[in-house]
């Protein structure tokens, strides 16, 4: 390597900046070797293409394409029939579109929710765990106090206080989620202030932001990513469970919202308009779960499964 | 020093001719261990060969990752496995037991040693191919059922371990970590020593189940009623007198306290010892030490040294020290073995090779160590680091540090071989050009010092 | 070396003898409890240490662990605050000898000038008081390299990162000429322009080593603590980065503080020793005089455990008894009584020796009820009945009891089942100057409240 020519400055930079893609491209190959981890990708990928390709697959219902087209010539009818191919719910709605803009639907919700969950817990949880002292109280309180109550219920009242609506739901669930966030980056921020790393950056006479940021938060941050991963396919399980008891408005282009209106014509046989986005939600869970796990055992090995 | 098995034959007179002619308690022949890992396979451990005799201390020297512990923990198959692999040779093990004439003293029959061999199962001593001819019971450990293993370790075998804060379980006080070893492997004697025997009747099995711990909660609360609480308490009482016993070897005072203590309440040299009581509780053949004092203050290392020292004369065990100081290892064993690299590159007394060393990378060792006389910043450092060891070509593994490396150095493996006065080394230095069957300018000299 | 080479590229100002003053350094950390985290005591991790590190010069810090080197070396780069005292940095001679002056009056008999000459002195030397210019100029000049080579680099930064990490943050260089300061320093620890673009995982011990040199010499320091910075390694490798220390130290005139347990190590490497016990210095003078003629039984016992140093005799008499004692309640007088072999009367033998000996004899320790304590050398025993309180009593008169502990007990009287025990009152030992610049708290020597008569006395120095 000592023949390469002295690179210009821009030259360190695109050096540098290969160096830590290989990096990255290393950990992600090692990531998929996993077969199940593999199988998670392969799903996720699935889901996310159908969610960006949504309006080619079907025509946008006009004027909101979330909102269930309804076409009353068809209630209740069986898949396979043509033009439904996943047959029709009892309003007439088409099982197909419900679940391809369903995931549009779930892919913004859990999107949403996680960065803004992330962005709150890691902001909460790293001022707790790099101030330390009474900041450290009063925050971690705060923090116990929310944790005290079960999340689905506590989404719930939430939900329940503001009104049935989507925006609600992402609300309520943001509300739970960035907890947890706030729990694993305080310990993690802890632990790492903790290396010499860090005392050597304050010898240099470093200031404490630039110490955070360059030498805190990166290596705090993977147990974030894992939980994340984990927390898109939990958030639309818990979304799922909020829009199936009504919280979310009727109509809606939304798993969750098919099953619960689908359950109605089960005892009547028509099976398909509540197991299909049952099915989707079940997918999609097991997808972000598979490929969370993966990230665990390659970026923390020493982790065991909780 | 000498083989202190020897020395001790000669002092009874002339009887060091029945222990010579003993096989040795344990030899490794051509050992190979590899780990697979991304990069390839590593030879950690690369055709390693060595003898370990009845109540020798044999050390085993070398730096960081040259294969010293593996080496050792492959003697209780503790390799964890993926990613290790016993590649080839064998770790043979003879197992030893009390020698009745004396009582473990030392006498004419035991040879001075207090421990005699184990008739082999297959031949009866008369000498079979198990044996190797020798007729003592050889186990060879690399491959050995998990069961019979089970019963060799912590029993013919025992280790000590570098950290004792990890090797002891936090969660239990002191005397159920000791208690357990004798539990598993003497619990006959423990029924013997609580005055236990037929007169129990038909609580004498579940009495025997209690002393090999394996009582299940209703026998328990059945022998926590009269007519076997007697018997029980006795039984207790036999393991803490026993558990008291073995720490009182150790010289800690107040056995009595401290196996009541839980392992975070002790200090690390106290730690030490109560896994040293624990290893040598059940009297074992061979004590592998894995760098036990690393982890101490100079203060208390020497302490520590000298108990192991002593409990070795007084319990007649062979010892396999690790460690990666040669002048401690110099200070405690009778032998010893230099690694590097997967290899071993010499060997002898330890007085010998300390005083005198043979390989390169021996002499290196020492010189770097910095002494009285050392002018500062003049120190003999080794340079270079230790070569990556993924899937190596035959050649000398020292020889990119080495400064008398020669052409024959990288392509041919140098074999450890005895010269003069039966000290093997594994180096070109030593060998002519016939021998090796190389180009004689290929070979290295002394005056061709870098 | 006695003699630095100017260094060629800087002009040299006039440079003040003393580089760094540690005077009467206290760093205790407080010990929580319950649920309120009440603060039921002090680890005393260092208690009262007071010396001088010279321009040039390299001083070496030896002890156990849990005596205190670590935290003395932290609170002179800076990272922990003192509790009291003070690390002062590049005082002039004058203000030096007046430093001296002030601190060895009671702070209340200072006049009100020299109170605030003391306080000038703080506000510009005293590292814990710097500000501004006058912190970022100590910053720059006293760097660190730490002992464990894999927590102390970043792992997520580029080498280029690191070692140009200070560079950055003073403004020094960017671009090209950053990389290009870089690669020098790279090279000058053995390094090269190759290591730039690679993480510190990719590196072996010795050479992440060389990084963490590298980053400390970024900025031109004049001081450099080195907390254990060869435990870690390989002796081969050992080897190589002491040369380097050396080499580097001639090149740039550096000033070391080498914090080692390793007394091989500190012998090779340092001008001047200072052996630590429990939060105290209780030996200190040149290497050569500390090495050769010690003064303090715990250097001699230090010394003859070391196999390296021990390795041709077959010295091995001195290994000592017993444990360190807890640095958050550190024994009276002398602190090493408890594990002295020639220990005497007036080494400070305390109600608490008087226990724990009892619990090594195992002696119906089970029945001590509780320890009333007057001081810390007088207290009461109360026992569960008469018969084992008698029985303690004839413990603590009879030979189990070492010889030195009965003398220095004035007074054991049994009142029921009660037993009142008291030693003679025993201040702090003090360091005294037994020879030319080589002091020791070892009242052996300084005869800090020994009677001249004293048995003991003529028996050890003698003998």
């Amino acid at each position: 390597m000592l023949d390469a020519a002295r690179p210009r400055v821009g030259g360190h930079r695109v050096r540098a900046a290969a160096v830590r893609l290989r990096r990255f491209a290393s950990v992600g190959g090692e990531v998929l070797r996993n077969p199940t981890t593999l199988a998670g990708v392969t799903i996720i990928v699935a889901m996310v293409g159908m969610a960006l390709l949504a309006p080619v697959l079907t025509e946008p219902n006009v004027p909101d394409p979330y909102q269930m087209p309804r076409d009353w010539g068809a209630l209740n009818e069986p898949p396979g029939t043509p033009d439904h191919l996943l047959g029709t719910t009892q309003h007439g709605g088409d099982v197909l579109y419900g679940i391809i803009w369903g995931s549009r639907t779930s892919l913004r919700l859990s999107l949403i929710v996680v960065s803004v969950t992330v962005a709150i817990g890691v902001i909460v949880g790293s001022l707790a765990g790099f101030l330390g002292g009474r900041v450290d109280e009063v925050l971690m309180r705060i923090v116990d106090v929310f944790l005290s109550i079960p999340e689905l219920i506590f989404a719930l009242a939430i939900a329940a206080v503001l009104g049935p609506s989507f925006g609600n739901i992402i609300l309520a669930l943001a509300a739970v989620f960035w907890v947890k966030y706030a729990r694993i980056i305080r310990g993690q921020v802890i632990h790492v202030k903790q290396n010499d790393y860090v005392d050597a950056a304050r010898v240099i006479g470093d200031s404490r932001l630039n110490i955070f940021v360059k030498d805190v938060l990166p290596n705090s941050i993977t147990p974030v990513a894992v939980q994340a991963t984990l927390d898109m396919g939990n958030v639309v399980l818990i979304g799922a469970a909020l829009s199936f008891i009504g919280l979310a408005e009727a109509g809606l282009a939304e798993w969750g919202v098919l099953v619960s209106q689908g359950q109605a014509g089960i005892s009547a046989g028509r099976w398909w308009a509540s197991t299909f986005p049952g099915l989707m939600v079940f997918l999609w869970a097991l997808a972000f779960n598979l490929v969370g796990d993966g990230l665990r055992d390659v970026l923390d090995p020493r982790t065991e499964r909780r | 020093m000498t083989d202190p098995a020897r020395t001790l034959g000669e002092e009874v007179g002339g009887l060091d001719a029945a222990a010579d002619r003993r096989a040795p308690l344990a030899s490794v022949q051509d050992l190979r261990i590899q780990f697979r890992t991304k990069a390839g396979r590593v030879h950690a451990v690369d055709g390693v060969s060595f003898d370990i005799r009845d109540g020798e201390a044999l050390g085993l020297v070398g730096e960081t990752g040259c294969g010293k512990t593996v080496t050792a923990r492959s003697f209780l198959r503790l390799v964890p496995s993926p990613p290790g692999i016993y590649a080839g040779g064998r770790v043979q093990f003879r197992p030893r037991k009390r020698c009745e004439v004396c009582g473990g003293a030392g006498c004419g029959a035991c040879g001075g040693a207090g421990r005699v061999p184990t008739a082999c199962p297959r031949c009866r001593g008369t000498g079979c191919s198990e044996c190797n001819l020798s007729g003592e019971e050889t186990v060879d450990l690399l491959r050995v059922p998990e069961r019979r293993l089970r019963e060799i370790r912590g029993n013919r075998i025992a280790m000590i371990f570098q950290d004792p804060g990890k090797a002891l379980n936090p969660a239990l006080p002191v005397k159920q970590q000791i208690a357990e070893v004798l539990h598993v492997h003497r619990s006959e004697e423990l029924l013997r020593r609580a005055g236990i025997d037929s007169d129990a009747g038909v609580l004498m099995p579940l009495l025997r189940r209690m002393a090999e711990q394996r009582s299940r909660r209703a026998e328990r609360v059945l022998l926590g009623l009269p007519p076997g609480r007697r018997h029980s308490r006795r039984l207790g009482a036999a393991v803490a007198e026993w558990v008291a016993e073995s720490l009182a070897e150790t010289r800690i005072a107040n056995p009595r306290k401290v196996m009541n203590s839980f392992p975070h309440e002790l200090s690390g040299g106290m730690k030490q010892r109560v896994m040293i009581a624990q290893a040598l509780a059940c009297d074992p053949d061979l004590l592998i030490a894995d760098e036990p004092t690393t982890a101490l203050d100079v203060t208390i290392q020497a302490r520590i040294l000298e108990l192991i020292r002593e409990l070795q004369d007084r319990h007649r065990s062979s010892v396999l020290y690790i460690s990666h100081d040669l002048a401690l290892v110099n200070q405690v064993s009778d032998r010893v073995a230099v690694m590097y690299a997967g290899r071993i590159v010499e060997s002898g007394p330890s007085q010998a090779v300390f005083r005198d060393p043979r390989h390169p990378y021996t002499r290196g060792l020492l010189a770097a160590i910095p002494t009285a006389t050392d002018e500062r910043g003049r120190l003999m450092a080794i340079e270079g680091t230790v070569p990556e060891l993924v899937d190596p070509q035959p050649a000398c593994r020292f020889h990119a540090r080495c400064p008398y490396a020669a052409p024959a150095c990288r392509t041919i493996d140098p074999p450890l071989r005895a010269h003069r006065d039966d000290r093997p080394v594994a180096c070109f230095l030593y060998e002519s050009a016939e021998e090796v069957g190389a180009d004689r300018s290929s070979m290295p000299t002394w005056a061709g010092r870098r | 070396m006695k003699t630095v080479p100017a260094r060629a590229a800087r002009p040299i100002p006039v440079k003040n003898r003393n580089l760094v003053t540690v005077r009467n350094l206290r760093r205790y950390f407080p010990i929580r409890e319950g649920a309120l985290q009440r603060v039921v005591g002090h680890v005393r991790a260092v208690d009262g240490v007071s010396f001088d590190v010279r321009r040039g010069e390299t001083v070496g810090v030896v002890g156990e662990s849990g005596c205190g080197k670590t935290t003395l070396g932290r609170c002179i780069n800076g990272l922990l605050p003192p509790t009291d005292g003070g690390v002062y940095f590049d005082l002039g001679d004058d203000e030096h000898a007046r430093l001296d002056a002030l601190t060895a009056m009671p702070s209340e008999a200072r006049t009100r000038e020299q109170a605030a000459e003391l306080e000038r002195l703080d506000r510009t030397h005293r590292v814990d008081r710097l500000r501004g210019e006058a912190w970022r100029s100590y910053r720059r000049n006293c760097q660190v390299v730490f002992q464990d080579a894999f927590s102390s680099l970043n792992p997520r930064q580029l080498v280029k990162d690191i070692v140009g990490r200070p560079l950055k943050v003073y403004r020094e260089a960017s671009g090209s000429e950053l990389m290009e300061r870089v690669v020098g320093l790279l090279e000058s620890v053995g390094l090269g322009r190759q290591h730039l673009y690679r993480y510190p995982h990719q590196f072996s011990g010795g050479q992440r080593q060389r990084i963490s040199i590298a980053r400390a010499l970024a900025l031109d320091p004049d001081f450099i603590v080195l907390d254990e910075p060869t435990s870690a390694l390989d002796v081969s490798v050992q080897a190589q980065i002491l040369n380097l220390l050396n080499d580097l130290q001639r090149e740039r005139g550096l000033t070391y503080l080498f914090i080692s347990h390793d007394l091989g190590v500190v012998r090779h490497m340092s001008d001047r020793i200072v052996v630590m016990y429990v939060g105290e210095i209780v030996e200190a003078g040149t290497r050569d005089d500390v090495f050769n003629s010690p003064l303090h039984p715990y250097t001699e016992a230090l010394l003859e455990a070391s196999p390296e140093l021990a390795h041709d005799t077959d010295r091995r008499a001195g290994a000592l008894e017993g444990r360190v004692p807890d640095p958050a309640r550190p024994p009276q007088g002398c602190r090493f009584h408890t594990r002295c072999p020639v220990v005497t009367p007036s080494c400070g033998f305390e109600v608490d020796d008087a226990v724990r000996m009892l619990e090594g004899r195992g002696a119906g320790l089970d029945h001590l009820r509780g320890v009333q304590r007057r001081s810390a050398f007088e207290a009461d025993l109360s026992f569960d009945d008469e018969e084992f309180a008698g029985l303690m009593v004839r413990v603590l008169e009879g030979p189990e009891t070492p010889a030195e502990m009965r003398e220095a007990m004035i007074g054991l009287t049994r009142s029921g089942s009660t037993v009142a025990i008291r030693f003679r009152d025993i201040d702090r030992v003090r360091l005294e100057e037994i020879r030319p610049a080589h002091v020791t708290s070892c009242i052996l020597h300084t005869g800090q409240g020994l009677d001249p008569g004293d048995r003991h006395m003529r028996e050890k120095n003698g003998g």
